[in-house]
């Protein structure tokens, strides 16, 4: 698993901040979706692909997005044109087109880690109302990058392991011993995370540990 | 609405319900990535991906299963490839299948309401694995296609009934997989017994 899709470069909208990319992300987005004239999302796609020209980020980076996108724009012209005719299916297609496009720039040219602060901004005002915790949703994330690749190799481990004895590999058979694996790691990992003192230990919640740390420093550098 | 269970506590939630949650979104995306899996009758392989979905509602319940999926949309969000074939991005959030992906979130919250207000813990009887396909049914299936056709229909332009009748495709995958979620969910709970939140 390639850890993200972002593809360094230097052009302007590898420095523009995630704030105004996503914005505008945003704003086209709902604009593509109320539009239904074909010239107009000709504008929209031809917009799109002069973004992803600006943002030069090689093709062969981008090849397997693209071919999807291809194949995405084709079926979804195949089925229009057949249903409801050329002109409606020349407005799915450069929607669908610019769309995905416009979003596959986006994600080329942002950092996974620039969008993790500004979601972090994003939250921040549902952090002080006490909706969302953002050190919760940081370590949660943290977690799962962690642990994909650990699953995929217990489901690998698992599949030889049935192969090595001629078994074929059910999906029940794969999973649930996956899952439980998972849950008896759960209890560990849950454990680890609370000596350490993380989010959700009942020593931060209480506000004990980060109290006795304070005090505890002037004595310990005196 | 006068309720006949006792007022459930408010959801508190522990360091074990937070790695749960991670470790469910984490199951799910190595679903995506795993190599397609031949299922029961069905002609071609599919990926396991939705799976995660129905399963991550049945062993975790409404908001930890919601929760876990949501994790995972976010992720995508940032441009992480963790859905079926490495795909990932905002390309695919907007694209013509989104809804069906954002649809997740709903449709382990539906699974795990249905499945936390039907069945019994620990006991698989006849009557608990059919509430349990149900489950899966109203989440996995019913509540995912009600957020992913109407999103198919606006982005390319097809009437509700056109995205319906091209999303119908997918029904027989999805029947298989409430199938397999119910028994996973059996097995898993037969070894490691754990309440529905």
């Amino acid at each position: 698993m390639t850890l993200s899709l972002y593809v360094p470069g230097e052009s302007p909208l590898h420095r523009l901040t995630p704030g105004p990319k996503l914005a505008g992300l945003a704003t086209a987005g709902l604009a593509l979706v109320l539009v239904d004239e074909p010239a107009i999302l000709a504008g929209f796609a031809a917009l799109a692909l002069a973004l992803l020209l600006l943002s030069r980020v090689p093709v062969s980076q981008l090849r397997g997005q693209l071919t999807t996108t291809a194949i995405l724009v084709a079926l979804v012209v195949a089925a229009s044109v057949w249903l409801d005719g050329w002109r409606e299916a020349a407005a799915a297609g450069l929607r669908v087109a610019a769309l995905v496009l416009l979003g596959i720039v986006v994600t080329a040219t942002t950092r996974v880690s620039d969008l993790l602060e500004t979601l972090e901004r994003l939250l921040a005002p549902l952090d002080r109302i006490g909706l969302v915790r953002s050190a919760d949703v940081a370590l949660a994330i943290a977690l799962v990058l962690r642990f994909v690749p650990e699953i995929l190799a217990e489901s690998r481990a698992i599949r030889e392991a049935r192969a090595a004895r001629g078994m074929r590999v059910g999906p029940v058979a794969l999973v649930v011993p996956l899952v439980v694996r998972t849950l008896v790691n759960a209890d560990a990992i849950a454990a680890a995370i609370e000596a350490r003192g993380g989010p959700r230990s009942p020593a931060e919640a209480s506000h004990g540990l980060q109290e006795s740390r304070k005090k505890a420093v002037p004595h310990e550098h005196p | 609405m006068a309720c006949k269970r006792a007022a459930r506590k408010p959801f508190r939630m522990s360091t074990r319900d937070l790695v749960l949650i991670a470790l469910f979104a984490a199951i799910t995306a190595a679903m995506g990535l795993m190599p397609p899996i031949s299922v029961g009758f069905l002609p071609v392989p599919i990926t396991l991906q939705t799976l995660g979905v129905m399963l991550a509602g049945l062993m975790l319940g409404p908001v930890r299963g919601g929760l876990a999926l949501a994790l995972l949309v976010l992720l995508v969000a940032i441009g992480l490839p963790v859905l079926a074939g490495g795909r990932g991005g905002f390309g695919v959030l907007l694209g013509p299948t989104g809804g069906f992906i954002v649809g997740w979130i709903v449709g382990a919250f539906v699974t795990g309401l249905v499945a936390q207000r039907t069945t019994r813990v620990g006991s698989w009887g006849a009557r608990d694995l059919a509430f349990a396909l149900l489950a899966c049914l109203a989440g996995g299936v019913v509540a995912v296609y009600a957020i992913g056709i109407p999103w198919l229909a606006v982005v390319t332009g097809m009437d509700l009934v056109q995205a319906a009748a091209g999303s119908a495709v997918f029904l027989p995958g999805d029947a298989v997989k409430a199938i397999v979620a119910v028994l996973v969910a059996r097995g898993v709970q037969r070894a490691y017994p754990m309440k529905l939140r």
